[in-house]
């Protein structure tokens, strides 16, 4: 009975289609299992072999990955937000409202990308702390180290500049508390203000300037750094571990 | 004139081993990985991410059915709830700013510890103890130490500036001290308590525990994350109306419309 579909099968696999997509057989060989690492664009990151000390759970609590698991999460929850909101005075809050009581499934798609921001603030940290104390950010890996806590201050902004998009009581007065923190930067505080919410006071500017930060600008300098970091981590010979 | 003895460069090739000399032996990175050491990363590592991937999805799924974000009333400019609270993540630099000068608080000390932090590993440059917790247990202990000694002066330097100001500091700092309520309460106390104590905590750590560089940085850093911490909680759980101190479990809600 399971003739017809085997037989379909195999074709399949054995088609120009299935061989342009993957060049390699089932990855139960080493050879194979190799090919399936280096071929493929979204795991190349990944050497073919890792230490087994890496692959110890209580070693990194998969923090690190997490992290970026948690970005990628955020990028597509984020994106499909971007659908039903308009960073304008006038609008935002009603769209906020739309997504809670209108759009179908709007109220957890907008809970998971605030659930995921603050919990990639939490694993962000906690990798951070974990790279620390295990002594990863000895060489040659001081220049991830310092990539991570660009990575790290990056995460903060980010989770900040998106806490005033909803414009509401919450949003606005939390992020006065930053007003007033950056006019207090020394020499150039005013100025400083000035440039990064538009004004002197939080208006339709500062919502405008926080949403083009958080949706483009800020989203494209993690992705970059978080390019360079992945890429380090190869480079200064993968996963750290005892010598 | 004669000909040199051995194997000649074919033509271009002179160029091509002198482009090679530039890169130096000792930037290449050694690895030290043995192959018995090894494993494969399909399925060994993959298995591992996509498992932790799916239950993070599962967990973060889960809590967003039974957890609505916030959202409160449009936002009014006229109307100030009260506390103001900056997000979780940046009340600990909030609560910093109610015991020295704002931009002391929010913009400098952040700072000056973001560049103390990446130049971490250009302090500690040994390459002893990479891969292990804590390096030793030493190393351990020593964090203890400073988990213990950063909490607790924390917590205590808050409960102190909390009675000192209760009791009229502030008045007694305008009418005594040069520069008034500002240069000594705002600068020159904060600024030394945070290099003394940190200074104190390393000399600590050199004479009880013997610490060499990479111990003392892990007392720093211990510190650091303590003081974080610490600093986060009061600031999330101890501060009602006005920036009061309260118990975590007496804290009154937010006035939400406060008229100044």
């Amino acid at each position: 009975m399971l003739e017809l579909p085997a037989e379909m099968w195999r074709r399949v696999k054995s088609g120009p289609l299935w061989k342009s997509l993957f060049r390699h057989g089932y990855p139960d060989s080493r050879k194979n299992q190799s090919l399936a690492v280096f071929t493929n664009v979204f795991l190349h990151l990944h050497p073919v072999k890792v230490r087994r000390h890496a692959l110890a759970i209580p070693y990194t609590w998969c923090m690190g990955g997490l992290s970026f698991f948690l970005f990628l999460v955020l990028t597509l929850t984020g994106t499909l937000l971007m659908f039903y909101y308009r960073p304008t005075t006038d609008l935002a809050y009603a769209d906020i409202k739309d997504l809670e009581t209108v759009v179908v499934f709007g109220q957890i798609l907008r809970n998971m990308h605030r659930w995921a921001g603050h919990g990639m603030v939490i694993t962000v940290f906690l990798h951070m702390v974990r790279v620390f104390y295990t002594g990863s950010y000895k060489p040659p890996r001081e220049f991830n180290w310092v990539v991570g806590t660009l990575l790290f201050v990056l995460t903060l902004v980010l989770s900040y500049t998106g806490y005033l998009l909803p414009w509401d009581q919450l949003a606005f007065w939390a992020v006065t508390v930053g007003y007033n923190i950056a006019q207090a930067a020394p020499f150039v505080g005013n100025e400083f203000a000035f440039v990064l919410f538009g004004g002197f006071q939080l208006g339709a500017n500062a919502l405008l300037r926080f949403y083009v930060l958080h949706v483009v600008a800020l989203p494209l300098a993690t992705g970059f750094l978080i390019a360079i970091h992945f890429w380090r981590i190869r480079k200064d010979g993968g996963i750290s571990g005892p010598l | 004139m004669t000909t040199p003895r051995g194997p000649q460069p074919f033509s271009g090739q002179e160029k091509r081993l002198r482009l090679l000399a530039f890169v130096r032996q000792d930037s290449v990175v050694r690895v030290d990985k043995r192959v018995e050491d090894t494993a494969m990363v399909w399925p060994h590592l993959l298995v591992i991410e996509f498992i932790a991937a799916m239950l993070w999805f599962i967990g973060l799924f889960i809590i967003s059915a039974a957890f609505n974000a916030p959202l409160q009333d449009h936002s009014t400019p006229d109307c100030t709830p009260n506390p103001s609270k900056a997000p979780w993540y940046l009340l600990n630099l909030q609560e910093l700013l109610l015991h020295m000068d704002k931009g002391l608080a929010g913009v400098i000390v952040p700072t000056v510890w973001i560049v103390f932090m990446m130049a971490i590993p250009y302090i500690d440059r040994s390459r002893e103890g990479v891969g292990i917790y804590f390096t030793s247990p030493n190393g351990k202990r020593i964090a203890y130490f400073a988990a213990a000694y950063a909490t607790a002066l924390t917590f205590s330097l808050i409960l102190l500036d909390k009675l000192l100001k209760d009791h009229g500091y502030i008045q007694f700092a305008s009418d005594n001290f040069p520069g008034g309520k500002q240069l000594f309460p705002d600068y020159i106390i904060p600024i030394t308590t945070m290099i003394v104590l940190s200074a104190a905590l390393v000399l600590l750590v050199k004479i009880i525990f013997h610490g060499n560089t990479r111990e003392w940085m892990i007392a720093v850093w211990t510190g650091f994350v303590c003081v974080y911490l610490v600093l986060t909680i009061v600031g999330t759980s101890m501060r009602g109306p006005g920036m009061d101190m309260y118990a975590p479990w007496a804290l009154p809600s937010t006035h939400q419309c406060f008229a100044p």
